[in-house]
């Protein structure tokens, strides 16, 4: 009785470290690491030959068009996160891209991505339960 | 077709007319699955390869990548007697149709070497591991190269469905998948029921299809015929099975859930009137191990076609042919040429190879987005959740985040030791468990597990985990096209470029199968053989 106790109280202790809704506050820096720093790495150097830097270069750091439409519905191998984040996530977790590692770009708002999303037409999927 | 069109006596059904009712209905019913058959398209589906008569003249293929695209392509061109050459990334063929057991190696590109150490017979299916019965176009192969075939679980009742985000006393339960159907589905036939008999939907029903329709409901429900109540029903189980002699003897049905509490814990999510076309009940998966079906091509291909470890550095072509420079498997650098290419690269790998084609293609290619996706096999030292639980194969419905679906092997029943799938995955989810170390993983799959299953942890032995997109020779699971890549890119990308051909199941409406694979190889062969021909 006590081992499963104890069981279950790892178990919440390891599903509170990992669960999003579980975070005191979700931050620009907490939605990278989630979603983006597998690929990208924490560094946001990302792996050479396979993810690229989010560190300078057009894309991250230039002006909007590209940027948030390429997040939205994927790009080049990039997976869609328009499903995964709401616009309010999506404009926190690009504004800390758009500020970390040396990048000194602007803020992006929620409203921005909301327009953005419309234009790429890119709104959120119900989750399948099955895929393949 | 009914002789007595309801004359207002609501409910009350004769035993009699009951039944003509039933075969009414019964009657109605086969003729509409009739009508389906042939409205189903089971006649347009690609189910065997094209024929490719009138000679290669000593046409050259290079064919870039060795999974079922590329097999596909390589057995069939050879033996219309074409010649091919097949480079290949990993040292096996087969590509995403990768199964993991007792020595399979795989290093992601963080660096995680992992080797599985299951023990001997067990193992996981990494990539695809189950094959819809309408995939005629797998089947065709697995028919061909006498792979042996079971039955996949892809449905089971009594599996469980465990919802944390609902809200009731059923919220964060592990409830039988049939328990869930039985009330949802009796209580929302009894409302109908209920409602039509007191004729309010008799703008839309005749007097005979209202009667008909009650019918129906009382059987798709299991309503009491009497007063069309929902009370239960066998098939959700009992508190005392049913057995031998008075005691037991006819046993103890279970009692419905409160219709609120099946509402709100969201359980219902996985009810669906019927299993999508890509999800039908019945599928089936190769005794052993999916990779049985690559092996099947292998052995099937001359010697020397595939050569493995070759990482194609450049793709080349001009008006008269194509050429490759590669690395092979000892570092050395090397070339190939030839008159036609077909490549089955992933566009995610492929858009980092430089390659000769129009700017067009190149934007085509990049517009498609690949899915991060997580598979983890745990060896389980016993199968508890056929001796305890009951459940035979089928799919553990949540909605933990990270863990997707868990499901239960339909092999090995009763065996000492059995190897499940801990987690599938796709999207931002999968991304984030993905960062974590392999052992984290699995510790992560276990701590989730244990809220399903009590005997999870103690019974944990092993794990192999596999994250797609961190895969250096795919970067991802599947093609996911947006609609307007569907429509913009994808038409552009299934014509060649010059000489190039692609081909994989990105180029098809069934990405990440491997029936997607498959076709999309028929098709582009077939059009490079009638090039080949009016040449």
């Amino acid at each position: 009785m006590k081992r499963s106790v104890r069981r279950a109280a790892t178990a919440a202790a390891l599903w509170v470290a990992l669960s999003p809704v579980a975070m005191a506050a979700e931050t620009g820096q907490s939605l990278y690491n989630d979603n983006c720093a597998a690929c990208h790495q924490r560094s946001g150097l990302g792996i050479k030959g396979a993810f690229p830097t989010l560190i300078g270069g057009k894309m991250v750091t230039g002006p909007l068009p590209a940027l948030i439409p390429t997040v939205l519905n994927g790009r080049g191998g990039m997976p869609a996160f328009k499903s995964d984040l709401t616009d309010a996530q999506m404009a926190l977790v690009l504004s800390y891209i758009r500020s970390s590692w040396g990048n000194k770009a602007s803020a992006i708002t929620t409203v921005q991505v909301t327009q953005a999303r419309i234009k790429a037409s890119a709104a959120a999927k119900p989750k399948n339960l099955q895929a393949h | 077709m009914l002789s007595d069109p309801g004359t207002g006596s609501g409910g009350a059904f004769t035993r009699r007319r009951f039944f003509e009712q039933l075969a009414a209905v019964g009657g109605v019913s086969l003729a509409m699955a009739g009508m389906d058959a042939l409205g189903f398209g089971f006649a347009s589906a690609a189910t065997l390869p094209p024929s490719l008569p009138g000679g290669a003249k000593g046409t050259r293929i290079i064919i870039l990548g060795a999974g079922l695209a590329g097999l596909t392509a390589a057995y069939e061109l050879g033996k219309a007697g074409y010649q091919v050459q097949v480079l290949e990334a990993r040292g096996v063929a087969g590509g995403r149709v990768e199964t993991a057991r007792k020595g399979f190696v795989d290093t992601d590109l963080m660096g995680n070497r992992q080797e599985c150490d299951f023990d001997d017979g067990q193992y996981i299916n990494v990539g695809p591991w189950r094959i819809p019965y309408h995939h005629q176009s797998t089947l065709h192969y697995v028919r061909k190269f006498g792979v042996q075939l079971e039955l996949f679980n892809n449905d089971n009742d009594a599996a469980y469905v465990y919802f944390e985000k609902g809200k009731g006393p059923l919220a964060g339960k592990p409830i039988r998948k049939g328990q869930i159907a039985a009330d949802a589905r009796g209580y929302t036939a009894e409302l109908m029921a209920k409602v039509a008999s007191k004729g309010d939907l008799d703008a839309v029903l005749s007097p005979a299809d209202r009667q008909t329709f009650i019918a129906y409901l009382v059987n798709e429900g299991r309503l009491q015929r009497s007063d069309l109540s929902y009370k239960g029903t066998d098939g959700r189980g009992f508190d005392i099975a049913p057995g031998a002699g008075v005691s037991p003897g006819a046993g103890k049905e279970t009692t419905p859930f409160a219709f609120a509490d099946v509402l709100n814990s969201k359980a219902w999510s996985v009810l669906n009137s019927v299993a999508g076309w890509e999800q039908q009940r019945t599928m089936l998966e190769p005794v052993g191990g999916m990779d049985m079906i690559p092996r099947g091509f292998v052995k099937n291909i001359p010697e020397g076609v595939i050569q493995y470890k070759a990482l194609v550095d450049r793709i080349q072509q001009n008006a008269k042919g194509v050429k490759v420079s590669y690395t092979d498997a000892s570092g050395k650098k090397a070339e190939v040429a030839g008159d036609y290419m077909i490549c089955t690269i992933p566009l995610s790998v492929l858009k980092n190879i430089k390659m000769d084609v129009s700017k067009p293609f190149l934007e085509a290619m990049s517009s498609v987005a690949y899915a991060p996706v997580n598979k983890i096999g745990l060896q389980m030292k016993t199968r508890f959740w056929e001796e305890k639980h009951w459940i035979y194969g089928g799919h553990i419905y949540n909605d933990i985040p990270g863990i997707g679906t868990i499901s239960l092997p339909s092999t090995g029943w009763h065996s000492q030791k059995g190897v499940l799938l801990g987690y599938y995955s796709f999207g931002g989810e999968a991304a984030k468990i993905s960062a974590l170390s392999p052992d984290e993983r699995a510790k992560f799959a276990v701590a989730q597990g244990q809220r399903i299953f009590p005997e999870y942890t103690e019974n944990f032995e092993k794990a192999f985990s596999k994250s797609w997109h961190l895969d250096p020779h795919n970067l991802g699971g599947w093609a996911e096209w947006s609609d307007e890549s569907r429509k913009a890119a994808y038409p552009v990308l299934c014509e060649p470029d010059g000489r190039i051909y692609l081909s994989g199941e990105h180029l098809s409406h069934l990405t990440g199968w491997q029936a997607g694979a498959i076709e999309s190889a028929w098709q582009q062969i077939a059009k490079l053989h009638q090039r080949v021909q009016q040449a």
